[in-house]
């Protein structure tokens, strides 16, 4: 626990994460646009508008320019014999281990950004946690699934 | 017992009455609104409704159909969909069984069989066997045929257990103990010094006053009289409460299993089997812990969660301190010997408890300050409450690992310890923020499998950085991270 995981996450993430963050930021300026029609129409306080902009505009920042970045900067994996090691986290880094004997099950998914840049996102369930690694280039995902599955065969009887 | 066998005919009753329990709500409704106008239609729909429910309750009954079959139970039941539901008999994890005052009057009992998959319901429910009918079911489906099982009582309350399986019974003494310090006294404390409180700020008025103000102040010592009473009577239902829920509780190891027989009045039968624990637990709450008692707990994986049942399950409800080492040694060998100290938190993670326990309470402050100034000296004796509280939390939190099991003790308001074996966790956690970075402080947390399949969390926070990392190292299963000291697989 003391060395970060090794392997980054794929690059494109950051743009993907962006994509979405935008779908997300551009109903927050719908909502602005919409709040300024309504203000111009029945003669509101401009401050409502004006606060609303502004939290639209944070909010392109933090999660359009600001966070994808840092967030791509802190995500990390490492594939072991016996384990997977996972780190993630901005402002809490959090780091985790889990044994591949305990590992129930592995999930690939793939939305439509994802797969616009040909990545997929892998899921690791165990029977009390779940942990997701968000972006991995689809072979990586489809390679490192079988790999856990693989290594996760090992039985043990004691639920 | 290979013929198809039905349920006692008392199953009619208990169906009916659950039927009509969720019809209730259809009856109230149909009442208000029918009832001015059109009452006579509103009683023809009511005898209607009653009969739908009676016959259905008597076609499920007769429908419902159960037998031991080739190493299975295979259960058939449905009225106008038929269903059959067969359980193989080693994926059966426990049987337990529970008389309500109802199935006692008569002897009877409700089975209620469990399997080791997820869900919120027992896999299959029969609602009233005989009782002997009962016990025989169970010792039939316990995994291994052969294997000698508790022969518990066919006689009501009269408890045969054999002598040499180490057994634990509850005295009527500690049970005493265990009402009156349940956490229903709690509340009563809450609202005794709430209620002081205000008395004092009547006083004074009262004091000027004349004969207007002796009715109004009679008016108010009659409502704290009142008040005092009401707590008094909650106090004495949670005493009850404790009571009936606890009452004669018994707790037997058996080979491999553990059973416990609880309650007054609903009378409980619950079988543990010692693989499927996952933790043990000791919790000492803050009225307990002063008088030296803790209640034994363990998480058991899987099975159903019942209604008013907690997370974990109850293994003794009071005890004596020092004597949960003995009733461990006795029940659970693995998971006593707990003999080293626990390692605390260094210093330096005071102050951040400290913080996190009375921050909330600035704005409280500042709000009181601002609105109610006369108010503040009470935020004051809170702040000191809550630092008070920071402290223990502090001082109490700790870890300790003896080969391959980790103890990990914290406080939120009463004390928790609980015990896990390495290889019941499903992940390890660190997690750290800048503040701990500088501080080179670390939290971490470990997960284990809790009752219907959801993960239960333990965490412990603020401790040294270095700590953190060597439990990793422990818990990693990488062969080049063993410690010296933690013993090999």
């Amino acid at each position: 626990m003391r060395q970060p995981p090794v392997n980054t996450i794929a690059r494109d993430a950051i743009k993907a994460w962006k994509i979405t963050a935008a779908l997300y930021v551009a109903i927050l300026w719908l909502i602005t646009i919409g709040l300024f029609w309504l203000i111009v129409e029945f003669d509101l306080p401009g401050w409502i508008g004006w606060t609303a902009a502004g939290i639209s505009a944070v909010s392109t920042y933090l999660f359009i320019f600001l966070l994808p970045e840092l967030r791509w900067r802190r995500w990390r994996y490492e594939v072991f014999e016996q384990e997977i090691y996972i780190q993630h986290g901005i402002l809490i880094v959090t780091r985790t281990i889990v044994p591949m004997i305990r590992v129930q099950h592995v999930d690939t998914s793939q939305g439509p950004i994802l797969k616009r840049f040909q990545l997929a996102s892998v899921t690791i369930s165990t029977a009390a946690t779940t942990h997701e690694i968000p972006a991995l280039l689809e072979e990586d995902a489809s390679e490192l699934r079988d790999h856990i599955s693989r290594l996760a065969r090992v039985d043990e009887d004691d639920v | 017992m290979s013929e198809a066998k039905r349920l006692h005919p008392a199953a009619i009753i208990f169906n009916f009455i659950r039927s009509l329990r969720e019809a209730i709500f259809l009856i109230i409704f149909g009442y208000l609104t029918f009832s001015d106008t059109y009452f006579l239609y509103f009683i023809l729909g009511g005898v209607a409704l009653l009969l739908v429910l009676i016959a259905t309750s008597v076609l499920s009954w007769y429908r419902f159909t159960y037998r031991v079959e080739e190493e299975e139970l295979r259960i058939e039941y449905g009225v106008l969909v038929r269903k059959k539901r067969y359980i193989s008999k080693n994926r059966i994890q426990s049987i337990d069984l529970t008389s309500g005052v109802l199935h006692r009057l008569l002897k009877l009992t409700k089975v209620n069989i469990e399997t080791a998959g997820s869900g919120t319901d027992a896999e299959a429910s029969l609602k009233a066997v005989k009782l002997a009918e009962g016990e025989r079911l169970r010792s039939e489906l316990k995994k291994g045929a052969g294997q000698e099982t508790v022969e518990a009582q066919t006689e009501e309350d009269e408890e045969v257990v054999p002598q040499d399986q180490p057994t634990f019974k509850i005295t009527f003494k500690r049970l005493f103990i265990a009402g009156t310090t349940s956490g229903s006294i709690g509340v009563v404390f809450a609202a005794f010094a709430f209620f002081f409180s205000q008395f004092e700020q009547f006083i004074p008025d009262e004091v000027y006053d004349t004969t207007m103000n002796w009715v109004i102040g009679l008016g108010i010592a009659l409502m704290i009289g009142l008040a005092i009473l009401v707590l008094l009577v909650l106090w004495l239902l949670g005493i009850a409460g404790t009571m009936i829920k606890y009452g004669n509780f018994t707790i037997v190891r058996n080979k491999d299993e553990l059973f416990i027989t609880r309650g007054l009045l609903e009378k409980k039968q619950l079988t543990i089997p010692l693989n499927r624990i996952q933790a043990v637990g000791v919790q000492e709450s803050l009225i307990r812990q002063p008088l030296g008692f803790a209640t034994v707990f363990a998480e058991v994986a899987g099975g159903s969660m019942d209604k008013g049942e907690d997370f974990s399950t109850v293994l003794f409800p009071i005890m004596k301190k020092e004597e949960v080492e003995g009733f461990l040694q006795e029940l659970m060998p693995d998971y006593a010997d707990q003999e080293e100290p626990f390692k605390p938190l260094p210093k330096r993670a005071l102050k951040i408890y400290l913080g996190y326990a009375t921050w909330p309470l600035l704005f409280v402050g500042a709000a009181v300050l601002y609105f109610i100034p006369q108010f503040f000296w009470a935020v004051l004796i809170l702040i000191a409450v809550f630092l008070f509280l920071g402290y223990l939390q502090y001082k109490d939190a700790g870890f300790r690992v003896e080969g391959k099991r980790l103890s990990i003790r914290h406080r939120t308001f009463g004390r928790m310890t609980v015990n896990i074996y390495h290889r019941r966790m499903q992940a390890f956690e660190k997690k750290q923020h800048k503040l701990q970075k500088l501080q080179r402080l670390a939290s971490m947390k470990v997960s284990i499998i809790s009752k219907f399949g959801a993960g239960k969390h333990y965490k412990l926070t603020q401790l040294e950085e270095e700590d953190v990392d060597s439990l990793g190292d422990w818990y990693s299963y990488r062969k080049e991270n063993e410690v010296p000291g933690s013993s090999a697989e």
